[in-house]
Protein backbone atom coordinates (compact mmCIF):
# COMPACT_ATOMS: atom_id res chain seq x y z
CA UNK A 1 0.00 0.00 0.00
CA UNK A 2 1.51 3.33 -0.97
CA UNK A 3 1.56 6.60 0.96
CA UNK A 4 -1.16 8.15 -1.21
CA UNK A 5 -3.72 5.50 -0.44
CA UNK A 6 -2.79 5.62 3.26
CA UNK A 7 -3.53 9.34 3.21
CA UNK A 8 -6.78 8.67 1.44
CA UNK A 9 -7.74 6.05 4.03
CA UNK A 10 -7.09 8.53 6.80
CA UNK A 11 -9.26 11.09 5.02
CA UNK A 12 -11.99 8.47 4.68
CA UNK A 13 -11.86 7.65 8.37
CA UNK A 14 -11.98 11.35 9.33
CA UNK A 15 -14.85 11.95 6.95
CA UNK A 16 -16.76 8.91 8.20
CA UNK A 17 -16.50 10.07 11.78
CA UNK A 18 -17.60 13.61 10.81
CA UNK A 19 -20.57 12.22 8.91
CA UNK A 20 -21.49 9.99 11.85
CA UNK A 21 -21.35 12.99 14.16
CA UNK A 22 -23.46 15.07 11.79
CA UNK A 23 -26.03 12.25 11.56
CA UNK A 24 -26.22 12.09 15.37
CA UNK A 25 -26.68 15.87 15.50
CA UNK A 26 -29.46 15.73 12.91
CA UNK A 27 -31.17 13.14 15.11
CA UNK A 28 -30.80 15.60 18.02
CA UNK A 29 -32.38 18.35 15.90
CA UNK A 30 -35.27 16.01 15.12
CA UNK A 31 -35.77 15.76 18.92
CA UNK A 32 -35.77 19.59 19.06
CA UNK A 33 -32.49 19.80 20.96
CA UNK A 34 -31.10 23.26 20.28
CA UNK A 35 -27.52 22.47 21.33
CA UNK A 36 -27.48 19.83 18.57
CA UNK A 37 -28.28 22.51 16.02
CA UNK A 38 -25.61 24.80 17.46
CA UNK A 39 -22.99 22.07 17.09
CA UNK A 40 -24.25 21.13 13.62
CA UNK A 41 -23.94 24.76 12.59
CA UNK A 42 -20.44 24.97 14.03
CA UNK A 43 -19.32 21.91 12.06
CA UNK A 44 -21.01 22.61 8.74
CA UNK A 45 -21.78 26.32 8.30
CA UNK A 46 -18.45 27.40 6.79
CA UNK A 47 -18.67 24.75 4.09
CA UNK A 48 -22.30 25.51 3.30
CA UNK A 49 -21.72 29.27 3.36
CA UNK A 50 -18.88 28.80 0.87
CA UNK A 51 -21.21 26.86 -1.43
CA UNK A 52 -23.97 29.49 -1.18
CA UNK A 53 -21.60 32.42 -1.64
CA UNK A 54 -20.16 30.88 -4.77
CA UNK A 55 -23.63 30.54 -6.34
CA UNK A 56 -25.48 33.68 -5.27
CA UNK A 57 -22.33 35.84 -5.25
CA UNK A 58 -23.44 38.35 -2.68
CA UNK A 59 -22.63 38.15 1.02
CA UNK A 60 -26.03 39.38 2.17
CA UNK A 61 -27.91 36.95 -0.08
CA UNK A 62 -25.71 34.06 0.96
CA UNK A 63 -26.37 34.95 4.61
CA UNK A 64 -30.13 34.91 4.01
CA UNK A 65 -29.89 31.59 2.19
CA UNK A 66 -27.81 30.10 4.99
CA UNK A 67 -30.23 31.28 7.67
CA UNK A 68 -33.21 29.84 5.82
CA UNK A 69 -31.44 26.56 5.17
CA UNK A 70 -30.55 25.97 8.81
CA UNK A 71 -34.16 26.66 9.78
CA UNK A 72 -35.19 24.19 7.10
CA UNK A 73 -32.66 21.66 8.39
CA UNK A 74 -33.97 22.19 11.94
CA UNK A 75 -37.57 21.73 10.87
CA UNK A 76 -36.94 18.79 8.55
CA UNK A 77 -34.18 16.96 10.42
CA UNK A 78 -36.65 14.16 11.13
CA UNK A 79 -36.97 13.62 7.36
CA UNK A 80 -33.29 12.89 6.93
CA UNK A 81 -32.67 9.25 6.01
CA UNK A 82 -29.15 7.83 5.89
CA UNK A 83 -30.27 5.99 2.75
CA UNK A 84 -30.56 9.38 1.00
CA UNK A 85 -26.83 9.95 1.32
CA UNK A 86 -24.39 11.34 3.88
CA UNK A 87 -25.64 14.22 6.06
CA UNK A 88 -23.33 16.70 4.35
CA UNK A 89 -24.70 15.62 0.94
CA UNK A 90 -28.23 16.16 2.18
CA UNK A 91 -27.46 19.59 3.63
CA UNK A 92 -25.46 20.66 0.56
CA UNK A 93 -28.45 19.75 -1.63
CA UNK A 94 -30.75 21.86 0.55
CA UNK A 95 -28.42 24.83 0.22
CA UNK A 96 -27.91 24.46 -3.53
CA UNK A 97 -31.67 24.12 -4.06
CA UNK A 98 -32.36 27.23 -2.06
CA UNK A 99 -29.68 29.13 -4.00
CA UNK A 100 -31.21 28.10 -7.32
CA UNK A 101 -34.64 29.25 -6.11
CA UNK A 102 -33.04 32.48 -5.04
CA UNK A 103 -31.58 33.06 -8.49
CA UNK A 104 -35.06 32.67 -9.96
CA UNK A 105 -36.33 35.75 -8.15
CA UNK A 106 -37.32 38.44 -10.64
CA UNK A 107 -35.07 40.99 -8.97
CA UNK A 108 -32.02 38.82 -9.47
CA UNK A 109 -29.21 40.22 -11.51
CA UNK A 110 -25.81 38.67 -11.71
CA UNK A 111 -23.56 41.21 -10.03
CA UNK A 112 -20.51 40.51 -12.10
CA UNK A 113 -19.98 43.74 -13.99
CA UNK A 114 -16.23 43.49 -13.88
CA UNK A 115 -16.21 39.84 -14.84
CA UNK A 116 -14.33 38.91 -11.70
CA UNK A 117 -16.42 35.85 -11.00
CA UNK A 118 -16.34 34.64 -14.55
CA UNK A 119 -12.57 34.97 -14.49
CA UNK A 120 -12.39 32.98 -11.27
CA UNK A 121 -14.72 30.29 -12.57
CA UNK A 122 -13.28 26.88 -13.19
CA UNK A 123 -11.51 26.63 -16.51
CA UNK A 124 -11.01 23.60 -18.67
CA UNK A 125 -8.00 22.75 -16.59
CA UNK A 126 -8.63 20.18 -13.89
CA UNK A 127 -6.78 22.40 -11.33
CA UNK A 128 -9.61 22.69 -8.74
CA UNK A 129 -10.06 18.95 -8.96
CA UNK A 130 -6.86 18.40 -7.05
CA UNK A 131 -8.73 19.77 -4.02
CA UNK A 132 -11.41 17.17 -4.49
CA UNK A 133 -8.95 14.31 -4.60
CA UNK A 134 -7.89 14.96 -1.04
CA UNK A 135 -11.31 14.08 0.23
CA UNK A 136 -12.20 10.41 0.56
CA UNK A 137 -15.83 10.88 -0.42
CA UNK A 138 -15.06 13.14 -3.36
CA UNK A 139 -12.12 11.23 -4.78
CA UNK A 140 -14.40 9.18 -7.04
CA UNK A 141 -16.14 12.17 -8.59
CA UNK A 142 -12.79 13.97 -8.98
CA UNK A 143 -11.35 11.05 -10.93
CA UNK A 144 -14.47 10.74 -13.07
CA UNK A 145 -14.59 14.47 -13.82
CA UNK A 146 -11.02 14.24 -15.04
CA UNK A 147 -12.11 11.52 -17.41
CA UNK A 148 -14.60 13.81 -19.16
CA UNK A 149 -13.90 15.79 -22.28
CA UNK A 150 -12.69 19.24 -21.26
CA UNK A 151 -15.81 21.03 -22.55
CA UNK A 152 -18.13 18.63 -20.76
CA UNK A 153 -16.17 19.00 -17.56
CA UNK A 154 -16.15 22.77 -17.78
CA UNK A 155 -19.91 22.97 -18.39
CA UNK A 156 -20.69 20.63 -15.49
CA UNK A 157 -18.37 22.45 -13.10
CA UNK A 158 -19.79 25.87 -14.00
CA UNK A 159 -23.32 24.54 -13.53
CA UNK A 160 -22.50 22.96 -10.17
CA UNK A 161 -20.23 25.55 -8.60
CA UNK A 162 -21.66 28.73 -10.05
CA UNK A 163 -25.29 27.69 -10.44
CA UNK A 164 -25.30 28.50 -14.16
CA UNK A 165 -28.36 27.50 -16.15
CA UNK A 166 -28.08 26.11 -19.70
CA UNK A 167 -28.60 29.56 -21.20
CA UNK A 168 -26.05 31.14 -18.85
CA UNK A 169 -23.58 28.42 -19.82
CA UNK A 170 -24.25 29.12 -23.48
CA UNK A 171 -23.64 32.84 -22.99
CA UNK A 172 -20.58 32.30 -20.84
CA UNK A 173 -18.98 29.72 -23.11
CA UNK A 174 -20.15 31.51 -26.29
CA UNK A 175 -21.64 28.36 -27.75
CA UNK A 176 -25.13 27.55 -29.03
CA UNK A 177 -27.62 26.48 -26.38
CA UNK A 178 -28.13 23.04 -27.96
CA UNK A 179 -24.40 22.35 -27.95
CA UNK A 180 -24.07 23.22 -24.29
CA UNK A 181 -27.08 21.08 -23.36
CA UNK A 182 -25.50 18.15 -25.16
CA UNK A 183 -22.19 18.60 -23.30
CA UNK A 184 -24.03 18.61 -19.98
CA UNK A 185 -26.18 15.61 -20.81
CA UNK A 186 -23.34 13.49 -22.18
CA UNK A 187 -21.05 14.58 -19.38
CA UNK A 188 -23.58 13.47 -16.76
CA UNK A 189 -24.07 10.09 -18.46
CA UNK A 190 -20.33 9.51 -18.52
CA UNK A 191 -20.00 10.54 -14.90
CA UNK A 192 -22.63 8.06 -13.88
CA UNK A 193 -21.04 5.23 -15.85
CA UNK A 194 -17.65 6.07 -14.39
CA UNK A 195 -18.92 6.28 -10.81
CA UNK A 196 -20.72 2.97 -11.15
CA UNK A 197 -17.52 1.22 -12.24
CA UNK A 198 -15.93 1.93 -8.90
CA UNK B 1 -47.17 13.17 -21.46
CA UNK B 2 -46.88 9.98 -19.50
CA UNK B 3 -43.67 10.70 -17.76
CA UNK B 4 -43.50 7.47 -15.80
CA UNK B 5 -43.20 5.43 -18.97
CA UNK B 6 -39.98 7.16 -19.87
CA UNK B 7 -37.31 6.01 -17.43
CA UNK B 8 -34.55 7.52 -19.57
CA UNK B 9 -36.20 10.91 -19.38
CA UNK B 10 -36.69 10.80 -15.66
CA UNK B 11 -33.11 9.74 -15.18
CA UNK B 12 -31.94 12.67 -17.28
CA UNK B 13 -34.17 15.15 -15.47
CA UNK B 14 -33.07 13.78 -12.09
CA UNK B 15 -29.46 14.33 -13.12
CA UNK B 16 -30.12 17.87 -14.31
CA UNK B 17 -32.15 18.62 -11.22
CA UNK B 18 -29.27 17.50 -8.98
CA UNK B 19 -26.70 19.39 -11.04
CA UNK B 20 -28.92 22.49 -11.04
CA UNK B 21 -29.38 23.05 -14.76
CA UNK B 22 -33.07 22.15 -14.61
CA UNK B 23 -34.61 25.55 -13.89
CA UNK B 24 -37.70 27.64 -13.73
CA UNK B 25 -41.07 26.00 -14.24
CA UNK B 26 -39.55 22.72 -15.36
CA UNK B 27 -37.80 22.52 -12.00
CA UNK B 28 -41.02 23.20 -10.08
CA UNK B 29 -42.93 20.64 -12.13
CA UNK B 30 -40.22 18.08 -11.56
CA UNK B 31 -40.32 18.76 -7.81
CA UNK B 32 -44.02 17.89 -7.85
CA UNK B 33 -43.29 14.61 -9.63
CA UNK B 34 -40.60 13.91 -7.08
CA UNK B 35 -43.09 14.25 -4.25
CA UNK B 36 -45.58 12.00 -5.97
CA UNK B 37 -43.28 9.29 -7.20
CA UNK B 38 -40.85 7.57 -4.85
CA UNK B 39 -38.85 6.11 -7.74
CA UNK B 40 -38.12 9.58 -9.06
CA UNK B 41 -37.26 10.84 -5.58
CA UNK B 42 -34.79 7.98 -5.26
CA UNK B 43 -33.26 8.73 -8.65
CA UNK B 44 -32.75 12.34 -7.53
CA UNK B 45 -31.26 11.22 -4.21
CA UNK B 46 -28.81 8.98 -6.08
CA UNK B 47 -27.80 11.83 -8.36
CA UNK B 48 -27.40 14.20 -5.43
CA UNK B 49 -25.17 11.67 -3.74
CA UNK B 50 -23.09 11.49 -6.95
CA UNK B 51 -22.60 15.23 -7.50
CA UNK B 52 -22.83 16.78 -4.00
CA UNK B 53 -19.30 15.63 -3.03
CA UNK B 54 -18.07 18.14 -5.63
CA UNK B 55 -18.87 20.76 -2.97
CA UNK B 56 -15.81 19.46 -1.10
CA UNK B 57 -13.71 21.57 -3.44
CA UNK B 58 -15.41 24.81 -2.40
CA UNK B 59 -13.32 26.76 0.06
CA UNK B 60 -15.14 27.08 3.39
CA UNK B 61 -16.01 30.65 4.40
CA UNK B 62 -16.93 31.30 8.01
CA UNK B 63 -20.26 33.14 8.00
CA UNK B 64 -20.62 36.23 10.20
CA UNK B 65 -21.87 35.60 13.76
CA UNK B 66 -25.11 37.46 13.00
CA UNK B 67 -26.34 34.54 10.86
CA UNK B 68 -26.23 32.25 13.87
CA UNK B 69 -27.79 34.94 16.09
CA UNK B 70 -30.71 35.24 13.67
CA UNK B 71 -31.18 31.46 13.50
CA UNK B 72 -31.09 31.21 17.29
CA UNK B 73 -33.63 34.00 17.60
CA UNK B 74 -35.99 32.42 15.08
CA UNK B 75 -35.79 29.03 16.78
CA UNK B 76 -36.14 30.55 20.25
CA UNK B 77 -39.17 32.57 19.26
CA UNK B 78 -40.78 29.48 17.78
CA UNK B 79 -40.28 27.38 20.90
CA UNK B 80 -41.80 30.01 23.17
CA UNK B 81 -44.83 31.21 21.30
CA UNK B 82 -45.44 34.26 23.49
CA UNK B 83 -42.09 35.75 22.46
CA UNK B 84 -41.87 39.15 20.89
CA UNK B 85 -40.59 38.43 17.44
CA UNK B 86 -40.13 40.32 14.25
CA UNK B 87 -37.75 43.10 14.95
CA UNK B 88 -34.98 41.15 16.63
CA UNK B 89 -35.28 38.09 14.41
CA UNK B 90 -34.57 40.09 11.40
CA UNK B 91 -31.28 39.29 9.72
CA UNK B 92 -31.28 42.79 8.27
CA UNK B 93 -31.04 44.03 11.83
CA UNK B 94 -28.09 41.80 12.67
CA UNK B 95 -26.56 42.85 9.40
CA UNK B 96 -27.05 46.45 10.45
CA UNK B 97 -24.53 45.68 13.17
CA UNK B 98 -22.30 46.59 10.29
CA UNK B 99 -19.01 46.08 12.01
CA UNK B 100 -18.68 42.47 12.89
CA UNK B 101 -17.16 41.99 16.29
CA UNK B 102 -14.35 39.67 15.32
CA UNK B 103 -12.55 41.43 12.50
CA UNK B 104 -12.93 44.95 13.72
CA UNK B 105 -12.08 44.14 17.30
CA UNK B 106 -8.55 43.24 16.38
CA UNK B 107 -8.22 46.43 14.39
CA UNK B 108 -9.30 48.50 17.38
CA UNK B 109 -6.37 47.31 19.42
CA UNK B 110 -3.63 49.35 17.82
CA UNK B 111 -2.09 52.15 19.92
CA UNK B 112 -3.88 54.65 17.73
CA UNK B 113 -7.19 52.91 17.33
CA UNK B 114 -7.99 52.35 13.72
CA UNK B 115 -11.53 51.60 12.71
CA UNK B 116 -11.79 49.66 9.47
CA UNK B 117 -15.30 49.40 8.02
CA UNK B 118 -16.37 46.27 6.19
CA UNK B 119 -15.31 45.97 2.61
CA UNK B 120 -18.25 46.28 0.16
CA UNK B 121 -18.91 50.03 0.24
CA UNK B 122 -16.21 52.47 -0.81
CA UNK B 123 -14.52 53.02 2.51
CA UNK B 124 -14.60 56.45 4.13
CA UNK B 125 -11.34 57.73 5.54
CA UNK B 126 -10.31 55.67 8.57
CA UNK B 127 -11.02 57.31 11.91
CA UNK B 128 -8.17 57.47 14.34
CA UNK B 129 -9.18 57.92 17.95
CA UNK B 130 -6.48 59.58 19.97
CA UNK B 131 -5.31 57.57 22.89
CA UNK B 132 -3.22 58.85 25.81
CA UNK B 133 0.47 58.26 25.27
CA UNK B 134 0.81 56.07 28.35
CA UNK B 135 -1.67 53.64 26.82
CA UNK B 136 -5.27 52.81 27.55
CA UNK B 137 -6.51 51.47 30.85
CA UNK B 138 -8.10 48.02 30.91
CA UNK B 139 -11.56 48.70 29.63
CA UNK B 140 -14.54 47.65 27.61
CA UNK B 141 -14.82 49.66 24.47
CA UNK B 142 -17.44 49.99 21.76
CA UNK B 143 -17.54 52.28 18.75
CA UNK B 144 -21.06 52.60 17.43
CA UNK B 145 -21.55 53.63 13.86
CA UNK B 146 -24.25 54.40 11.39
CA UNK B 147 -24.59 51.32 9.15
CA UNK B 148 -25.46 53.46 6.13
CA UNK B 149 -22.60 55.92 6.20
CA UNK B 150 -20.38 53.64 8.31
CA UNK B 151 -19.47 56.79 10.20
CA UNK B 152 -18.71 56.31 13.90
CA UNK B 153 -21.07 58.40 16.03
CA UNK B 154 -20.58 57.23 19.61
CA UNK B 155 -17.75 55.80 21.67
CA UNK B 156 -18.74 53.88 24.77
CA UNK B 157 -16.21 52.77 27.35
CA UNK B 158 -15.97 51.49 30.90
CA UNK B 159 -13.07 50.44 33.12
CA UNK B 160 -13.25 46.69 33.76
CA UNK B 161 -13.78 47.13 37.52
CA UNK B 162 -15.92 50.25 37.20
CA UNK B 163 -19.68 50.62 37.04
CA UNK B 164 -19.37 53.95 35.20
CA UNK B 165 -20.11 53.71 31.49
CA UNK B 166 -18.71 56.66 29.56
CA UNK B 167 -20.42 57.81 26.40
CA UNK B 168 -18.76 60.23 24.05
CA UNK B 169 -20.91 61.60 21.24
CA UNK B 170 -18.79 62.13 18.13
CA UNK B 171 -21.64 63.51 16.06
CA UNK B 172 -24.02 65.84 17.95
CA UNK B 173 -26.46 65.83 15.04
CA UNK B 174 -27.65 62.33 15.97
CA UNK B 175 -30.06 63.72 18.57
CA UNK B 176 -33.66 64.19 17.47
CA UNK B 177 -36.03 66.65 19.20
CA UNK B 178 -38.77 65.00 21.31
CA UNK B 179 -37.18 61.57 20.98
CA UNK B 180 -34.64 59.73 23.08
CA UNK B 181 -31.73 57.56 22.04
CA UNK B 182 -31.49 54.43 24.15
CA UNK B 183 -28.36 52.34 24.48
CA UNK B 184 -28.72 48.55 24.56
CA UNK B 185 -26.43 45.66 25.38
CA UNK B 186 -27.02 42.77 22.96
CA UNK B 187 -26.23 39.52 24.74
CA UNK B 188 -25.87 36.46 22.50
CA UNK B 189 -29.18 34.69 22.08
CA UNK B 190 -31.04 36.85 24.60
CA UNK B 191 -33.21 39.93 24.55
CA UNK B 192 -31.40 43.27 24.52
CA UNK B 193 -30.79 44.90 27.91
CA UNK B 194 -31.16 48.63 28.34
CA UNK B 195 -28.08 50.47 29.55
CA UNK B 196 -29.80 53.86 29.67
CA UNK B 197 -30.35 56.93 27.55
CA UNK B 198 -27.74 58.73 25.50
CA UNK B 199 -27.92 62.33 26.62
CA UNK B 200 -27.41 65.23 24.26
CA UNK B 201 -24.24 66.44 25.96
CA UNK B 202 -20.94 65.61 24.31
CA UNK B 203 -19.73 63.34 27.08
CA UNK B 204 -21.85 61.63 29.72
CA UNK B 205 -21.73 58.72 32.14
CA UNK B 206 -24.31 56.02 32.81
CA UNK B 207 -24.33 53.80 35.84
CA UNK B 208 -24.10 50.07 35.16
CA UNK B 209 -25.97 47.64 37.39
CA UNK B 210 -22.66 45.95 38.18
CA UNK B 211 -18.98 46.45 37.38
CA UNK B 212 -18.26 46.30 33.66
CA UNK B 213 -16.65 42.87 33.95
CA UNK B 214 -20.07 41.49 34.97
CA UNK B 215 -22.31 43.81 32.94
CA UNK B 216 -20.37 43.75 29.67
CA UNK B 217 -18.28 40.59 29.90
CA UNK B 218 -20.63 38.53 27.69
CA UNK B 219 -21.85 41.33 25.48
CA UNK B 220 -20.56 41.09 21.91
CA UNK B 221 -22.25 44.26 20.68
CA UNK B 222 -24.08 47.43 21.65
CA UNK B 223 -26.80 49.24 19.75
CA UNK B 224 -28.77 52.47 19.96
CA UNK B 225 -32.47 52.60 19.13
CA UNK B 226 -34.75 55.58 18.61
CA UNK B 227 -37.37 55.68 21.38
CA UNK B 228 -40.13 57.94 22.62
CA UNK B 229 -38.92 60.70 24.92
CA UNK B 230 -37.80 59.18 28.21
CA UNK B 231 -36.92 55.83 26.69
CA UNK B 232 -38.66 52.63 25.71
CA UNK B 233 -41.96 52.20 27.57
CA UNK B 234 -41.74 48.39 27.36
CA UNK B 235 -38.20 47.60 28.46
CA UNK B 236 -37.45 46.28 24.98
CA UNK B 237 -36.45 48.34 21.95
CA UNK B 238 -39.51 49.69 20.16
CA UNK B 239 -37.97 51.95 17.52
CA UNK B 240 -35.46 51.42 14.73
CA UNK B 241 -31.85 50.59 15.49
CA UNK B 242 -29.83 53.58 14.39
CA UNK B 243 -26.30 52.74 15.43
CA UNK B 244 -24.43 49.70 16.52
CA UNK B 245 -20.97 48.29 16.98
CA UNK B 246 -18.96 45.49 18.56
CA UNK B 247 -18.12 45.67 22.24
CA UNK B 248 -14.63 44.46 23.03
CA UNK B 249 -12.46 44.09 26.07
CA UNK B 250 -9.17 45.87 25.87
CA UNK B 251 -6.55 44.85 28.36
Amino acid sequence: MNAGSNARNRADVANDSLQAELAALLAGCARREQPALAKLYELSSAKLFGVALRIVRRDDWAEDVLQECYLRIWNHAADYRPGLGAPMTWMTSIVRNRCLDWLRRPSFEVPDEDGAFAAAAPSEEPGPLTLLERSGEAAGIARCLQGLEPRQRQAIMLAFYDGMSHSELAAHLREPLGTVKTWVRRGLLRLKACLEQT
Amino acid sequence: MNFRDKPELHERLAAEYALGTLRGRARQRFERWMREDAAIAQAVARWQARVAPMAEAVAPVTPPRRVWHAIEQRIGSRSNESGKSGFWDNLAFWRALGLTATGSAAALLAAGVLLAPRAPEPAPAPVVLRVPAEGMPNAYLAVLSDPKSQKPVLVVSAGVKSDQLWIKTLDPSIHVPDKSLELWALPTGQAPKSLGLVTASGKAALKLVAAADQSLGDIPALAVSLEPRGGSPTGAPTGPVLFSGPCIKYW
